[in-house]
């Protein structure tokens, strides 16, 4: 029969139809399961590097540059939100510009991310915290579970200094800051509502997690946190405490153990493909991977900066801080259509410094001229190997104020600016330190989202 | 449309002998019942592949011998049947048949008689859409169906479009109506690099479409399953038809301009304003003329109109020839079309290449076969999404003391401009995308016995879209001397369907039909890419030239689906309707517990105008009742929502890891459940018809990407929480208003109410950007603050504090402290009420159709506002309603006092939000025939000339460029921000001529 073959034909396709059940089963090619992802001690140090990228880099769903907080956003908030002049923002961006003019609303998109980033470094890094066991090696242990508590410290010690009000050295320190999460979050069912915990609470976590961290982790650890660097934030907790004893002796001990010395000249503490030898910690930017935004914001068109070329020029006011026109610090500038740039940040694909020895130096200074003391030096030998570097005549006969303007002079636009004008007491404009305005406002979507957590007052 | 005549003649010519005999010339006249001579008709001697058609006056010639049968046909006609005798003039007059004019409609998997459909389906003929000048399918469909809101996203030509059938019935997963062409479920996902979205659609030539089917209610859709929630459109493409080839030639050229233009301020305001702003905010006077010597970039007299620059002339070619014929035996439809459109935004052009070839056999009596295959190439040269100062509307921004050039007349000015010149982009660079695809389906059908058939099908649809990107020394890219992107994704689809169709009448009264079958479907998508920078030359724009390559990268994913499928109809004595289908789907999309769903419908139909009561009634020719509920699905989600995943980020050139998706195994398919309650009816023998329906459509297990505590590490999670409804009155009406034999006029109107709530939110409020969801409220409602004006004392912006008093009411006292003020519920982005009216008038040779289609009860927010229309809050160029500033106590204005680099009411509020409602002239043509007789003598045997316009007329109070346009950059990102303007540039109105000529 001639019509045998076409029901032939029919019999086969319907044939291949009863395989086809099981290609439901289909499974990601880009993804690891958690359980996958947790098994071994090879993905729990890919984990914990994906740690350090969370935190530079941002978010690997949306790589944006509003969800990287070490990546320049965080630092660039201080720098305006502190700002009482110094500094113009000329971006488009409206939510820098809330920043400078200390206008901030709970919807501000750079706000919300400081959030979200800090709390997805967070929870990575109680992923890590949390399957410890599956690396046999005990250094290797030690040295994973160092690094991811000293990451969640970071977290805490900044998301308290932004969410919350100024620390208070010498009191209960019980205004609101942010909610302690140690627990870690793989699947729906262990999503939780926390409250804001006080800022007494985070701080002592954060100081809990580094001090581990630093009996935890080796001398030296490559490009990663080592021993000198949970130290070295400790010293700045410390600091921000104004618990100037322990700070003195944190840093002394990074500036006498952990083998950094002072760069030959200013300029060389910058715009590093590697680290320098002062870099106690830099995030590591290269053309492929992460971006650099202190650039962005800070550099002119013609090195990679937005359109404001740039985004965030420095005023005339700004150079009375220097007192020695030689100060190649007062030098450091250069001029773009937009206004003045500083060349900290002209290098596109360049390591972002996070903690350099200069800061430890200063520190020391202030720590020992407040405490009395000269443990490892006197406040006038560290200042003094600062302004030598620098070509900048030494100073005798040093006072605090001396100290406070020399680390001005070496720290700026590198978030420190509002930090210390906290600690400091001082003002930022018409506006007391402590008032509601230079307080970030707990983010609208995590306020909608959150039923448990309060807003600041102001918002 | 298919006709059953297709099949009745097939018959006709089946088993007749052939019978030779001496050829002669046989002419006559045929002519309607009336006397009226019919053009067009097919006239066939029978065995044989002689054929013609009867000309304008019903006339015709043919070969043919005595004793040889001629068969006359004409649709909507009896054929009828002459032996030819000694005469040589046959005239005839043909009688119209009642039977076959019965509309035939595809529906899935199969099709049915139009008056025995118990469903809600839209039909589009290819008359309706054929020559609007628009690239893209859908646009050409807007105002033509009732309840389906169709909306160009703004005037990009590859622009995404989005269609919307009864509303939306889903806030997280795609909200996209499934588009079958020819039986091929396609793929239509957005494969834009740039997150300004590409219609995948474009790639279809509209030429080529015979009809299009939008199922709109459950019972029809629900035999699509998890896939049709939001509606499902069958695209049919047209076929050959026995008898004479018929050579179809078109072409058309047009030209385009945007619907519409904002003022902005000219050189002498802005500096009238920016003095003013900067002087009240502490600046000297000095200082902002410096600033403005810094833009004129010493040049004179310079007064650019930027968004002249941005918003151009556009230009449209068409260009299309079909052939289509057959014989007894096999039936051919091949086309080719060219279609060139240069948009109205500089830079943005659209070319498209196409080929088809549609093919149908008859193997015997028992066996069809045949092939649909469509390959089609698209060239796309892009521009930069709304949210980039790249994008050429983003220039509206740029000062009009800023030159558009340096001082030579073609550089593009990046030395004085406020932002960074978009003319640069074209200048330097090139953003090219490439889009090629073939959609293919074979068929055979099978005659087990007469009353049951099998059918079955192999569809292949394969996209490839490769897209290139250079960014040259001038550029943004600047500081790394040029950058450039390769990316290329290819995606493909094979789908595998069989199924029976058995068809019987039983006693003369029950006429039984039934389908049965299944389909396995499976897609791939693979994406490869690469960016480099550090050009040696702007002139080496492919990146092996490159000096580091910074990124790269590749994935694969896919989904599948498994289903099997049943429907049956009942139709008892003609008049009582019933219908039931049920279709069982599985996908990989889904956690294993739940990855299959049963979607059922049922609907019932009652044929009044049948009943003895009615039968003789001389005005009423049809009234039906229908009823219909079904359940639909949505499967529009992520591939893997239901798993936890982590992913590579390297971090310093070392591997790393880190969780990118918080899963949740629960995650299941989202049901739709909608009732539709329907009347058609028709007057005078259907001169008045039309339809009235109200459907209600609620949405359960909503698929939600909740947003979680950010403390989670996480942003949101999928998960199926909440209830939406959907519910609307749709109204259509048909008439023929007259009906003579030189003049015609019919006219038809669609009405459509949509009614939008979220019903039930357990998660409580979500809130995006400047959109809510809420229970109790439209889906993504605008949610801000109230703007109230500038304080007549001091010209500080006023917001309305609508903080809750003791007794519940809102305060509606007025603060300058923005963070004072509470956020209320502002309006709505979606339309209330949509219409479309269209008129055509034939007149002799002349005929004249146009559309006309409002929207009315939505809003748009222009995100942009606080810098186009911010009180000169930054040097951004202002719109010139910020002219009437306050300036002095006393001045009652909504617009504050302008205060340079300081916040003075640019927040997000009401102030940017604005009432959207439009009518508008979409499409417009008028053509005329050339008399038969004059193109005869060329062998020609139609010839028409046309004009088509699109978007020719706007009528609204929307202050923004385009009541339709939103940003296209949230388009992809969320489905709840939705609503937003942000520099989106407006659609074209476009004017073509065109020439149709058929031999």
């Amino acid at each position: 029969m001639k019509n045998l073959k076409y029901i032939l034909t029919i019999l086969v396709l319907f044939f291949m139809m009863y395989s086809c059940e099981d290609n439901l089963e289909l499974q990601p090619e880009q993804s690891l399961s958690p359980e996958v992802a947790t098994s071994n001690a090879a993905n729990l140090q890919n984990l914990l590097i994906g740690l350090y990228d969370e935190a530079a880099h941002g978010s690997a769903e949306t790589p944006t540059f509003e969800e990287n907080i070490y990546g320049g956003v965080l630092n660039l908030a201080i720098e305006l939100l502190g700002d009482s002049g110094e500094l113009s923002w000329n971006g488009t961006f409206e939510q820098p510009a809330q920043l400078i003019e200390k206008q901030l609303v709970p919807d501000n998109t750079f706000v919300r991310d400081y959030w979200l980033n800090a709390y997805e470094v967070n929870n990575q890094a109680n992923i890590i915290l949390d399957n410890l066991d599956v690396v046999e090696d005990e250094a290797t242990r030690n040295r994973i579970e160092g690094e991811a508590k000293f990451l969640r410290a970071l977290m805490y010690f900044d998301l308290a200094r932004i969410f919350g009000a100024p620390y208070l050295a010498g009191q209960q320190n019980t205004q609101p800051a942010v909610p302690i999460v140690l627990a870690p979050v793989v699947d729906a069912s262990q999503v939780e509502f926390p409250g804001r915990n006080t800022g007494e609470e985070v701080y002592a976590q954060a100081i809990s997690d580094l001090t581990d961290a630093y009996s935890l982790l080796p001398d030296s650890n490559d490009i990663f946190a080592d021993k000198y660097t949970a130290q070295a934030i400790l010293a700045r907790v410390y600091l921000q405490q104004g618990n100037y004893a322990a700070a003195r002796d944190a840093v002394n001990d990074v500036i006498q153990n952990s083998g950094h010395s002072l760069t030959v000249d200013f300029a060389s503490a910058f715009n590093n493909a590697g680290d320098s030898t002062e870099d106690i910690m830099a995030w590591q930017i290269t053309a492929q991977d992460g971006q650099n935004d202190m650039n962005t914001f800070w550099a002119g068109n013609a090195f990679g900066g937005r359109s404001g070329n740039p985004d965030v020029s420095v005023n005339p006011l700004h150079f009375d801080i220097y007192d020695d026109p030689n100060d190649q610090r007062s030098q450091f500038f250069y001029e773009t259509s937009g206004g003045t740039s500083t060349t900290k940040w002209q290098g596109e694909f360049a390591n972002i410094p996070f903690i350099r020895l200069a800061e430890m130096y200063l520190i020391r200074a202030e720590s020992n001229f407040r405490e009395g003391t000269t443990a490892g030096s006197t406040p006038e030998d560290d200042i003094n190997a600062l302004r030598a570097r620098s070509g900048a005549v030494a100073i005798s006969g040093i006072s605090l104020q001396n100290i406070l303007d020399e680390r001005r002079r070496e720290l700026s636009f590198e978030g420190f600016t509002l930090h210390d004008i906290k600690r400091l007491q001082g003002s930022v404009g018409p506006l007391n330190y402590d008032d509601n305005k230079l307080v970030m406002p707990v983010p609208q979507r995590e306020m909608d989202a959150n039923p448990s957590l309060t807003q600041n007052p102001g918002y | 449309m298919q006709k059953k005549y297709n099949w009745l003649y097939l018959l006709f010519l089946m088993g007749l002998t052939i019978v030779y005999a001496q050829d002669k010339t046989i002419s006559g006249t045929v002519t309607d019942q009336n006397g009226v001579p019919l053009p067009g008709v097919n006239i066939l001697v029978q065995n044989t592949t002689t054929g013609t058609q009867s000309d304008f006056d019903g006339n015709y010639n043919i070969q043919a011998s005595e004793g040889q049968v001629l068969i006359f046909s004409y649709l909507g006609q009896r054929t009828v049947e002459r032996t030819v005798e000694a005469s040589n003039t046959v005239d005839v007059r043909m009688q119209e048949d009642t039977s076959q004019l019965e509309e035939v409609i595809v529906v899935g998997y199969g099709s049915q008689s139009k008056r025995k459909v118990t469903d809600n389906i839209a039909t589009i003929s290819s008359d309706q859409i054929n020559e609007i000048p628009t690239p893209s399918l859908q646009s050409a469909l807007t105002g033509k169906a009732a309840g389906v809101r169709i909306t160009q996203i703004n005037g990009k030509v590859e622009g995404g479009i989005k269609v919307r059938v009864r509303g939306v019935a889903t806030i997280s997963s795609s909200q996209e109506p499934l588009y079958v062409v020819d039986g091929v479920p396609v793929t239509n996902d957005d494969e834009s690099i740039n997150n300004s979205p590409i219609n995948p659609l474009v790639s279809i030539n509209p030429n080529d479409i015979e009809s299009i089917q939008i199922l709109k209610d459950a019972s029809s859709a629900a035999i699509y399953g998890a896939r049709g929630t939001n509606g499902v459109v069958l695209i049919t493409t047209k076929k050959g038809k026995q008898g004479k080839t018929q050579v179809s030639l078109n072409s058309s050229y047009g030209w385009s301009t945007a619907t519409n233009k904002v003022d902005f301020l000219n050189a002498a305001q802005y500096r009238e304003l920016f003095l003013e702003s900067g002087l009240n905010n502490g600046f000297t006077e000095q200082e902002i003329l410096d600033q403005f010597n810094f833009y004129m970039n010493g040049q004179t007299n310079v007064d650019t109109d930027w968004q002249d620059l941005a918003l151009i002339n556009g230009s449209i070619e068409d260009f299309g020839v079909s052939i289509s014929g057959g014989d007894e035996k096999t039936r051919f439809f091949v086309s080719t079309g060219y279609n060139k459109n240069k948009g109205i935004i500089r830079g943005n052009i659209l070319e498209r290449y196409s080929i088809r070839g549609n093919m149908d056999h008859d193997i015997s009596e028992k066996f069809i076969i045949g092939l649909n295959t469509a390959i089609s190439k698209s060239k796309i040269n892009r521009i930069s999404n709304d949210n980039a100062f790249a994008t050429p509307l983003q220039a509206i921004a740029q000062v009009p003391l800023s030159p558009a050039y340096l001082e030579d007349g073609i550089t593009p000015n990046n030395e004085s401009t406020e932002y960074y010149n978009f003319l640069t982009e074209q200048f330097n660079g090139n953003f090219e995308t490439n889009l090629w695809r073939i959609i293919a389906n074979t068929y055979l059908t099978y005659q087990i016995i007469p009353e049951l058939n099998f059918r079955t099908e192999v569809g292949y649809d394969f996209s490839d879209q490769v897209a290139e990107r250079f960014s040259g020394s001038l550029t943004e890219s600047a500081s790394v001397g040029g950058f450039g992107t390769a990316n290329a994704v290819e995606t493909e689809k094979y789908i595998l369907t069989n199924y029976f169709t058995y068809n019987k009448v039983f006693n003369e009264k029950f006429d039984f039909e039934a389908t049965a079958g299944m389909s396995f479907e499976e897609s791939r998508r693979r994406l490869q890419f690469v960016q480099a920078q550090g050009f040696p030359s702007d002139d080496l724009q492919t990146l092996n030239s490159a000096s580091e390559i910074v990124a790269g990268g590749s994935s694969r994913t896919a989904f599948n689906f498994l289903s099997y499928f049943g429907r049956a109809n009942l139709s008892i004595n003609n008049r009582y309707l019933f219908k039931g289908s049920i279709r069982y789907d599985g996908s990989s999309r889904f956690g294993a517990d739940n990855r299959f769903g049963i979607f059922p419908a049922a609907s019932v139909g009652w044929i009044i105008s049948e009943e003895d009561f009615l039968a003789d009634s001389e005005t009423l020719s049809l009234l039906k009742l229908r009823g219909s509920w079904g359940i639909t699905g949505n499967a529009g989600i992520g591939d893997f929502a239901s798993l936890s995943l982590f992913q590579g980020s390297p971090y310093a050139q070392r591997a790393a890891l880190a969780p990118t998706q918080l899963g949740n195994p629960d995650v299941k398919w989202e049901r739709t459940t909608q009732i539709d309650g329907g009347l058609d009816f028709g007057f005078l023998s259907n001169r008045i018809s039309g339809e009235i329906d109200y459907y209600l459509k609620t949405t359960e297990d909503l698929l939600l990407n909740e947003p979680i505590p950010g403390t989670s590490g996480f942003v949101n999670i999928t998960r199926n929480v909440g209830e939406l409804e959907n519910k609307g009155f749709e109204f259509v009406l048909n008439t023929k208003n007259i009906l003579t034999e030189n003049l015609q006029w019919n006219t038809s109107v669609n009405l459509s109410t949509l009614d939008n709530e979220v019903k039930s939110l357990p998660g409580g409020d979500i809130i995006e950007g400047h959109n809510i969801v809420r229970a109790g409220q439209t889906l993504s409602s605008f949610y801000l603050v109230e703007f109230a004006g500038a304080d007549p004392a001091n010209g500080d912006a006023l917001f309305v504090l609508n903080t809750q008093n003791a007794d519940g009411t809102l305060n509606k006292g007025t603060t300058n402290d923005f963070n004072a003020a509470q956020r209320i519920i502002a309006g709505s982005p979606y339309p209330d009420f949509i219409a479309g009216l269209t008129n055509t008038l034939n007149f002799k040779g002349l005929d004249f159709s146009f559309t006309f289609q409002g929207e009315w009860g939505a809003s748009i927010y222009n995100d942009g506002g606080r810098f186009q229309s911010g009180n000169a809050r930054f040097f951004d160029n202002q719109t010139v309603d910020q002219l009437n500033r306050w300036q002095q106590p006393g001045d009652i204005t909504n617009v504050p006092q302008a205060r340079l680099f300081s916040t003075n009411g640019q927040q997000a509020s009401t102030r940017y939000l604005d009432g959207s409602d439009f009518i508008r002239l979409r499409n417009l043509t008028l053509g005329y025939t050339l008399p038969h007789e004059v193109t005869q003598k060329f062998q020609i045997d139609r010839l028409r000339i046309y004009f088509s316009g699109f978007n020719l007329l706007t009528i609204t109070d929307y202050k923004g460029f385009d009541p339709e346009s939103t940003a296209d950059f949230n388009a992809s990102l969320s489905n709840i921000q939705v609503g937003e303007d942000f520099y989106s540039a407006p659609p074209a109105r476009t004017f073509t001529l065109g020439l149709n000529v058929d031999f």
